[in-house]
């Protein structure tokens, strides 16, 4: 298997409604890779089936692992980040009444191992995981730029750092795929360069990248393959020149950003 | 003697309903538990008592005053306690519910004692105690008809107004969504308030009747039968009227046979045994619909 | 205050270290403190379920009764040491703790509540009806008190704990103990991932906290020091009965948790020191205003009414400190400032 992660025919019914119809495609890795569509297409549908949040109702994804292919649907979210697909949330979702570093912290949780024992005896490995997992903690955020907020309360924080915040979150997990679900989502123009410069920066770890979202100058800007999404079904997938010249597409958005892009 | 057991549980039964729909409206409408329901349901049976030997009001304007009190008071609570928490986190509502029941079972206590205190007698029409019907060996008394016409009729009386009214229709509109019943101009803290006014009168005439059918009534009343009502309306799925008559029925017919046949110590414990499972098993109850864990 | 003069907590420290000794020890004031250590062990036991992950315990009582009678039972038909029975107890209070949790797992917020208050209840049902084993409402008197054997060591060595002074050291001990644990645990990976569950469960599994094993864990370590306190008072009070573990103590120890700010510690304990108080206050002034003694309930109920109203953090709001506090937060921020200025 050559790809990071292969979506394979996958569809996924809410009762009544179809969010998602035999989607397929493979995500490669270290490249930034967009998934784009009108609202309601099934963006975010799909990045909750590729984490873990909900189970495809038809279809399999597969997880490269050390070369082989792993069944992954259906998998719980803990498990997913484990393997190493972590994401972040379209509405933020940090642990607002704790610390910027405590949110990191957590982050970590799949890659430390102590648990009730070490926490009450106070072992010499249990310190010296925490006193580890500080630094670490302390590298990521210094990563995204908020080391020195790292005492501040989450919610503290204006929104783009938030966003920030959430990422340093994904990243300490120790992916090797990072879904980013709209995050220059309320950005203005300054915000989103330096988001870019982010990306680019996790790219150059070895992170293997997916992006939703909305800002068409962003994607076509860095995004070296989209697939768009629209109503559940895949109508396109390509470079940025192919999709942004796509007759279905932009019909699909309906002259919105990809006719402007 | 089956027979007799389902007559005397269906009896039982429909107290449940009458006192499980105040639980379930209130529920679908603010989701609260409004622990204090169990209180006023024991005030109600108070306060006609008191009416009758206080003011020697005869027994039925007693109860009509006793309701229309306990509609009162169940709007006052609404108002007083849980209105200023709209906002607030779940738990901050839930522990001020149980702080209002506590609070009104310590009042009743000390205004009437905590021991149990029979109900008026010469105010009961003697004719309640004499048998009605009797067939087999199953007798049912005038007391029990009694119970079966007004709990039924209270039952119509309530699916009407839920259904056939304006302000039952804002009730079911606030049960569905909240914010979009405000927007189409439906003046949610009248309809929470007649809401509230609603169960607590029927809660009141359950208190009223069940004091009478046992010729016993205490301070400490309300929170076993509020424990008990309210487990009938989860069986029948918490936010559904019909459910929540179903759960009442379902409940004392299964608790009179379970003490009868199995054993009495632990008749109370029915009811908590079958609402932990409903809630495990199926959380949305005998008529509500399948709710999914949200993601 | 204690960070304004630090010197304040050592004084502290040694009044309640000393006070027993001091000859104008009175000896209900003893009793009261060490019925006050209970319950700061039964608030902390609480705390880490809905304070911690964010779940709210409405059946917590259920593992009080359980260790209590768990020691009682023990106790009184095999002669077992307090010793040996407490950490019996404490087991059989986790194990019963991780039962209770298991088919509630996937519960969340109001379903969870309900469950938990059903279940004590029927703990209580089984604890009243179950003559055999525990003489029902007749209650277990004679429970036999703590004491120290070590007459296999010496023939003379044998303490028994008499009067009030040897049991408010050992729930001095034991608070100490609980508190010592609880403020490891809240500062590690575990207490951690407890809050994060608490803030927001999906963020949390999406971090990779499996949301079963530690809320399972929650469970189990919350009910097991409940049935600490439950073992301490079996021994200490010397008498049980199924009334004393109704639904109301759980309401009450809930109270002191909301009372000084829910997930933090040092709340329960503050908490529980103001109710108790309180409720012994009352106790005494109710009747001399006419009003019988059980009237202090009712203040509980407006209490809690108007906390809700007004201050529903509590008094001590500050979130549960699994962030540094003290020296090491200080440290840490120095440090961050010197890198920014450098």
């Amino acid at each position: 298997m050559d790809a990071i992660l292969k979506v394979d025919g996958v569809s996924k019914r809410f009762g009544g409604l179809m969010a998602l119809s035999d989607v397929s495609f493979e995500i490669r890795p270290g490249r930034i890779m967009g998934l784009i569509g009108p609202n309601g297409a099934g963006k975010t549908t799909m990045f909750n089936c590729i984490a873990g949040i909900y189970t495809p109702t038809d279809g399999r994804i597969l997880l490269n692992q050390e070369g082989r292919a792993l069944e992954v649907n259906g998998s719980k979210p803990e498990r997913m980040t484990q393997l190493g697909v972590a994401r972040t949330f379209q509405n933020i979702r940090l642990f607002g009444s704790l610390t910027v570093l405590d949110n990191v912290r957590i982050g970590r949780h799949c890659r430390t191992g102590q648990g009730f024992w070490g926490a009450v005896l106070r072992t010499r490995a249990q310190k010296a995981e925490e006193a580890l997992l500080i630094e670490q903690s302390l590298e990521y955020l210094d990563f995204v730029g908020l080391k020195g907020k790292a005492l501040d309360i989450a919610t503290s924080l204006s929104y783009g750092d938030q966003r920030r915040l959430e990422i340093a979150r994904a990243m300490a997990s120790g992916p090797k795929l990072l879904l980013l679900d709209e995050p220059a989502a309320g950005m203005n123009p300054q915000e989103t360069a330096s988001l870019v410069d982010l990306i680019h920066a996790i790219l150059e770890k070895g992170i293997t990248v997916v992006l939703i979202e909305h800002d068409m100058k962003l994607v076509m800007k860095i995004c070296e393959h989209l697939v768009v999404l629209d109503h559940g079904v895949m109508i396109a997938e390509g470079g940025p020149r192919d999709i942004r010249e796509n007759p279905q597409v932009i019909e699909a958005y309906l002259g919105r950003g990809a006719a402007h892009a | 003697m089956l027979e007799q057991q389902l007559i005397n549980g269906l009896t039982l039964g429909l107290v449940y309903a009458l006192i499980a729909v105040g639980y379930t409206m209130v529920y679908g409408v603010i989701e609260l538990i409004n622990f204090a329901h169990g209180e006023v349901y024991m005030l109600g049976a108070f306060f006609c008592v008191t009416f009758i030997s206080a003011f020697g009001i005869p027994l039925f304007p007693a109860i009509v005053l006793a309701m229309a009190c306990c509609a009162a008071l169940g709007m006052l609570i609404d108002r007083i306690a849980y209105k200023p928490l709209r906002k607030a986190p779940r738990l901050a509502a839930l522990i001020t519910a149980i702080g209002v029941s506590i609070f009104l079972q310590n009042l009743a206590m000390i205004i009437w004692g905590s021991r149990p205190m029979p109900f008026v007698r010469k105010a009961v029409p003697a004719i309640f105690d004499e048998v009605a019907f009797s067939f087999s060996d199953v007798s049912i008394s005038w007391m029990q008809v009694f119970i079966y016409v007004v709990t039924m009729t209270m039952m119509i009386a309530l699916s009407l107004i839920i259904n056939k009214t304006r302000i039952g229709t804002a009730m079911r509109a606030l049960a569905q969504n909240q914010t979009s019943a405000a927007l189409m101009g439906i003046n949610v803290d009248r309809v929470i308030s007649f809401t509230f006014a609603l169960g607590s009168s029927l809660g009141a005439m359950a208190g009223i009747m069940v004091a009478m059918y046992y010729n016993s009534m205490s301070a400490m009343m309300g929170y076993n039968a509020g424990v008990k009502a309210f487990a009938a309306a989860v069986l029948g799925g918490i936010g559904s009227v019909p459910g929540a008559m179903l759960g009442g029925i379902v409940l004392g017919i299964a608790e009179t046979l379970g003490a009868g046949y199995i054993s009495s110590e632990y008749r109370d414990g029915l009811g908590y045994a079958v609402m932990i499972l409903v809630i495990i098993i199926r959380p949305s109850g005998l008529l509500g619909k399948a709710v999914g864990q949200k993601a | 205050m204690f960070t304004k003069f630090p010197a304040l907590k050592f004084i502290l420290l040694a009044a309640v270290l000393a006070y027993p000794l001091v000859p104008f020890t009175d000896y209900y004031v003893l009793h009261v403190a060490v019925l006050t250590m209970v319950y700061m062990i039964l608030a902390m036991g609480l705390n880490v379920v809905p304070g911690f992950t964010g779940l709210l315990d409405l059946g917590f009582v259920g593992f009080y009764g359980i260790g209590a009678y768990t020691a009682g039972i023990l106790s009184l038909s095999y002669g077992l040491s307090f010793w040996l029975i407490l950490p019996m107890a404490v087991l059989a209070g986790a194990f019963v703790g991780m039962l209770r949790g298991a088919p509630t797992l996937r519960l969340s917020g109001d379903y969870f509540a309900i469950v938990t208050f059903g279940f004590t209840e029927l703990v209580v049902l089984f604890l009243t009806n179950e003559i055999w084993l525990t003489r029902g409402p007749l209650g277990m008197p004679g429970i036999p008190p703590v004491e120290i054997d070590l007459r296999w060591l010496h023939a003379g060595w044998r303490y028994v704990f008499t009067g009030e002074t040897p049991y408010y050291y050992l729930a001095l001990i034991l608070v100490a103990l609980v508190y010592a644990i609880m403020l490891r645990v809240e500062n590690s990976r575990l207490g951690r991932a407890w809050l994060a569950i608490r803030e927001d469960p999906l963020a949390a599994a999406s971090c990779g906290v499996n949301l079963m094993l530690f809320k399972t864990v929650a469970f189990a370590f919350s009910a097991a020091i409940g049935a600490l306190a439950g073992c301490l008072m079996a021994r200490w009070s010397m008498f049980l009965s199924p009334d004393i573990f109704k639904f109301w103590e759980s309401f009450l120890v809930l109270c002191m948790l909301v009372l000084g700010g829910l997930g933090n510690v040092n709340g329960a304990i503050v908490g529980a020191v103001i109710l108790i108080c309180l409720g012994e206050v009352l106790r005494i002034v109710l009747p001399k205003l006419g009003l019988p003694a059980e009237t202090r309930f009712l203040v509980y109920g407006l209490i809690m009414i108007f906390i809700m109203r007004f201050k529903p953090a509590g008094f001590m709001p500050h979130v549960a400190g699994c962030s540094f506090v003290g020296r090491r937060a200080r440290e840490l921020k120095a440090r961050l400032e010197a890198e920014r200025a450098g």
